[in-house]
């Protein structure tokens, strides 16, 4: 490693001084820059691009004693057995209703909350408001899931509520729809707080002129906001709608994991809480890969596609 | 000079990434090091046999080990921790063994397995000892990590007499951890009888109510109306349950047991049971099991168990018993030592009592229990210098903390202020709350240094809890050391539930299969177990007819289980 850092080094300078052509000169003008990219570009290789290798598990039956190299190759067994499994149609479909919903959700609330606090003139208020909502966002799910288990509990504060209203008890967490319902909720509530700031972060970067303007024009608050505060959300939103696409296979292991139970196997089952029911709990460690590679497998076409539409539509350019 | 100092700061980050790699190359000698240590073991252990004297390492050896801090071990004194603590001082004064936690976690949420088996997957190198209690599952993944040793002839050459008869007491407690004939784990020997279960009444509500113990599901049927009917916590209001249940971790629990419901239509669910053909048959799926859902359903639909009962595990179900709400638990003899003291604390003026597991309605009466007496495993580096350091470790407890002899050093309990503390006139207590001075550092609980150990309870000799609570319990007074200290430290109503469990031996039922994971049980089994804990719970909640128990099992049985029982029972015929 040592050398692979001197190297460039000693032939930058030599070269540099002999040949002045302009790509050289570039090259002498830049290449402290490179050198202090390298290191995070060594950080990312180790541990983005190296761990990578481990892939390999998915195409064999693994065991831990044998390592990755001594383990028995068997090809696509472990993706066949995947979409075979009895369950397996039924968790996908879990997995892409819960965070199908979250993700949707996710971008319609905080986009109309943004909105809301933005029309609101007291700064104190809105930033008191921004930073409440943003704070459940750092609660661990393990202290969330007892607290709603207590909470939704069929004499749990909701319910007592709900049955002094005369609507009668709910069963959040036991009954299948209920519990999508629950999960989706909850979630949103725990992180729309994030893509709020992002949205008005967005909101600031607009022209007041066009406010202005728009008065001037005789337009209401709701024409202005309408036509000038939504169109200038949009970008931004179709931004954090892609990347969330990318996590379309994720419906939130944390989350289900600590709020599920026998009862809402059918519906709230996701692939993360199964792989972990039949992967890690019975040692299967290549059957878990084999999964995430599909997962991953997934999540990449999906961004790329939705990457181009955003292009297309929105114009809008991540990288 | 802007350059230059570019330059400089690229440099010394280059310089200190080479620095970290240089030190991850310097790692790998010194491991294949230990490795050619552990491949002549022989003579590093005849090496070590010398340095064994009078029970003392003459030079102190290091006993590395990881730990999962569970909660009736994690009540420290001020300034005590798990790796430096009155135990931990003890052994290396006492034995030349200073042991060296390599990490540690809370062990809440399994945290302790989860990181054990993160380590297995990552092939990283184990301790010497690992000491694991829970799943046969990861004991599998563990001695199928090749990473340790089989520990027969270690035992044969050290164990004292005292270990060699607990162990000897009930051959089958090697069958799970055997393979090729190879004992691959040193199991950690519990009070025979300790899991079985009794049923624990609010003695109180019993009074209060004018009713008598109930002896059968009948009887505890009218109980728990009452209980439920009869207001008897006396708030004005009925928001009382009959039984305190928890099932979100199947249906035949070490605490908030239903299995007895089971148990009362002559079956067990989540276990192998011998049937009267001579084979074993999953339990869940015998037909007793359909009415044993339909008598919990109705008692859902009754109110007699809790409405959340799917949702909460053994110590949140119990939860509801010492929180004063539900009446009755099936539990182990030990409860009043935990979780109980909560419902003291929650209920002042409770009072509990221990009666037998109620007949079904043929006069069957059924409850898990009655295996081998083992609760745990200690798993031996193949490579650590000093493997039969952990049994002289064991031994060491097996001799002095098991049983003490009148006179002896340990006789009162491990140590003075920590677990026990001596009163003017002699006698010694327990009770932190009378007498807070005498424990320093230390707050409510007292530390019990005994949980801190390796083997999690210091050591057990199988049969002596049971026999000499059963002494007690007939009205002996306490003779040995052991039994001053049981008297002292345990309730009157553990001791009264112990006899209880020991009349009732023969209603215990064994899960016959103590072998490996079988093949099929290895990709079928999270299908097989989703199956019957879905359904179970959808009968009981009423979301499924009863009659789906029926399609379930032939569901069961067609996507594998079949195949299971039939592995199952081959390996039942090879051990038999």
């Amino acid at each position: 490693m040592e050398s692979a850092i001197n190297e460039p080094l000693k032939q930058s300078t030599s070269q540099a001084n002999k040949q002045l052509n302009r790509s050289r000169e570039k090259w002498s003008r830049t290449w402290p820059l490179h050198l202090m990219l390298l290191p995070a570009a060594i950080a990312t290789f180790i541990f983005a691009y190296v761990p990578m290798s481990g892939l390999i598990m998915a195409f064999q039956d693994f065991k831990p004693y044998d390592g990755m190299l001594g383990s028995k190759f068997i090809g696509m067994e472990h993706f066949r057995f995947m979409f075979e499994y009895p369950d397996s149609k039924q968790v996908i479909w879990n997995t892409l209703i819960i965070s199908g919903l979250k993700i949707v959700f996710g971008l319609i609330v905080p986009f109309v909350f943004a909105i809301l606090l933005n029309e609101v003139r007291k700064m104190l208020f809105k930033r008191v408001v921004q930073t409440l909502v943003y704070l459940p966002h750092f609660i661990s799910w393990v202290i969330l899931g007892a607290i709603l288990t207590d909470m939704l509990g069929s004499e749990g504060v909701v319910n007592q509520v709900l049955n002094g209203l005369g609507i009668g008890a709910i069963p959040w967490l036991m009954e299948g729809d209920w519990f999508r319902f629950t999960v989706v909720v909850s979630d949103i509530w725990q992180n729309f707080g994030f893509n709020t700031i992002v949205f008005l972060a967005a909101l600031s970067g607009v022209n007041p002129s066009l406010y202005e303007a728009a008065e001037v024009d005789g337009a209401t608050r709701w024409k202005q906001t309408i036509h000038i505060t939504m169109p200038a959300m949009i970008p931004i939103a179709v931004v954090v709608g892609t990347l969330s696409l990318g996590n379309i296979l994720n419906g939130g292991f944390d989350q289900i994991f600590n709020l599920y139970n026998s009862l809402v196997y059918d519906k709230g089952d996701i692939i993360d809480t199964f792989v972990y029911r039949t992967a890690i709990l019975n040692g299967q460690y290549s059957f878990g890969t084999a999964v995430g590679l599909f997962k991953s497998l997934i999540g990449l076409i999906l961004i790329v596609f939705s990457y181009r539409l955003a292009f297309k539509y929105a114009g809008y350019r991540i990288f | 000079m802007k350059k230059l100092l570019s330059i400089l700061i690229v440099l010394s980050m280059a310089l200190a990434i080479a620095a970290c790699s240089g030190s991850n190359n310097g790692n790998k000698p010194a491991n294949t090091g230990g490795n050619t240590g552990g491949d002549d073991a022989a003579p590093s252990n005849a090496a070590a046999e010398e340095g064994f004297k009078d029970g003392k390492y003459t030079t102190p050896v290091t006993l590395s080990t990881v730990w999962g801090l569970n909660q009736n071990g994690s009540v420290f004194k001020e300034g005590e921790t798990i790796e430096d603590n009155v135990h931990t001082r003890l052994i290396k004064e006492r034995l030349g063994i200073d042991i060296k936690y390599d990490w540690v976690v809370t062990n809440t949420n399994d945290a302790y397995k989860t990181k054990l088996r993160l380590m297995l997957s990552s092939g990283e190198e184990m301790p010497d000892v690992v000491v694991y209690r829970g799943d046969l599952e990861t004991v599998n993944m563990l001695i199928d990590s090749g990473q340790f040793m089989p520990v027969g002839d270690l035992v044969d050459q050290y164990a004292n007499e005292t270990y060699k008869a607990g162990l000897d007491l009930d051959p089958t407690i090697w069958l799970p951890i055997t393979r090729d004939g190879g004992k691959m784990a040193l199991p950690i020997l519990d009070y025979a009888y300790n899991a079985d279960h009794v049923m624990w009444i609010r003695e109180d509500w019993l009074e209060k109510l004018n009713l008598k113990a109930p002896a059968t599901i009948d009887e505890m049927e009218t109980v728990m109306d009452a209980f439920v009917k009869g207001d008897p916590d006396g708030d004005g209001s009925a928001n009382t349950l009959g039984l305190a249940t928890g099932f979100k971790n199947g249906f035949s629990n070490w605490m908030t047991d239903i299995g007895f419901v089971f148990g009362a239509f002559g079956t067990m669910p989540g276990q192998w049971n011998l049937s009267a053909d001579g084979k074993l048959e999953h339990g869940s799926i015998n037909p007793a099991a359909k009415q044993a859902l339909g008598k919990l359903k109705e008692w859902l639909d009754k109110g007699y168990i809790s409405q959340d009962s799917a949702l909460l595990d053994e110590s949140t179900g119990a939860e509801l018993f010492t929180k004063g709400k539900a009446g009755i638990v099936f539990g182990p003899n030990w409860l009043p030592a935990w979780p109980f003291p909560d419902l003291l604390n929650n209920v002042p003026g409770a009072k509990y009592k221990a009666y037998p597991v109620p007949a079904g309605p043929d006069g069957k009466i059924g409850s898990a229990g009655g295996n081998p007496p083992a609760n745990g495993y200690v798993f031996i580096n193949k490579n650590s210098e000093h493997p039969e350091a952990i049994l002289h470790y064991y031994n060491w407890f097996f001799d002095h903390m098991a049983n003490p002899q009148p006179g002896s050093e340990f006789e009162k309990g491990f140590a003075e202020g920590y677990d026990y503390a001596t009163l003017p006139d002699g006698s010694i207590t327990a009770d932190i709350a009378k007498y807070p001075e005498l424990f320093p550092g230390l707050k409510d609980q007292t530390a019990p240094p005994l949980y801190y150990t390796l083997t999690y309870e210091g050591a057990r000799i199988p049969t002596l809890y049971a026999e000499t609570h059963v002494k007690l319990a007939g009205g002996a007074e306490p003779a040995t050391p052991y039994e001053k200290q049981e008297f002292n430290t345990r309730l009157k109503e553990n001791t009264d539930a112990m006899k209880v469990v020991m009349d009732q031996q023969d209603i215990r039922m064994k899960n016959y299969y103590m072998g490996p994971l079988t093949e099929t049980m290895q990709s079928k089994n999270e299908l097989l177990n989703k199956l019957l804990n879905e359904t179970f719970s959808k009968i009981i909640y009423g979301q499924q007819p009863v009659d789906a128990f029926d399609a379930m099992v032939g569901n069961w049985k067609k996507s594998g289980g079949e195949q299971i029982k039939m592995e199952v029972n081959e390996w039942y015929n090879s051990v038999k």
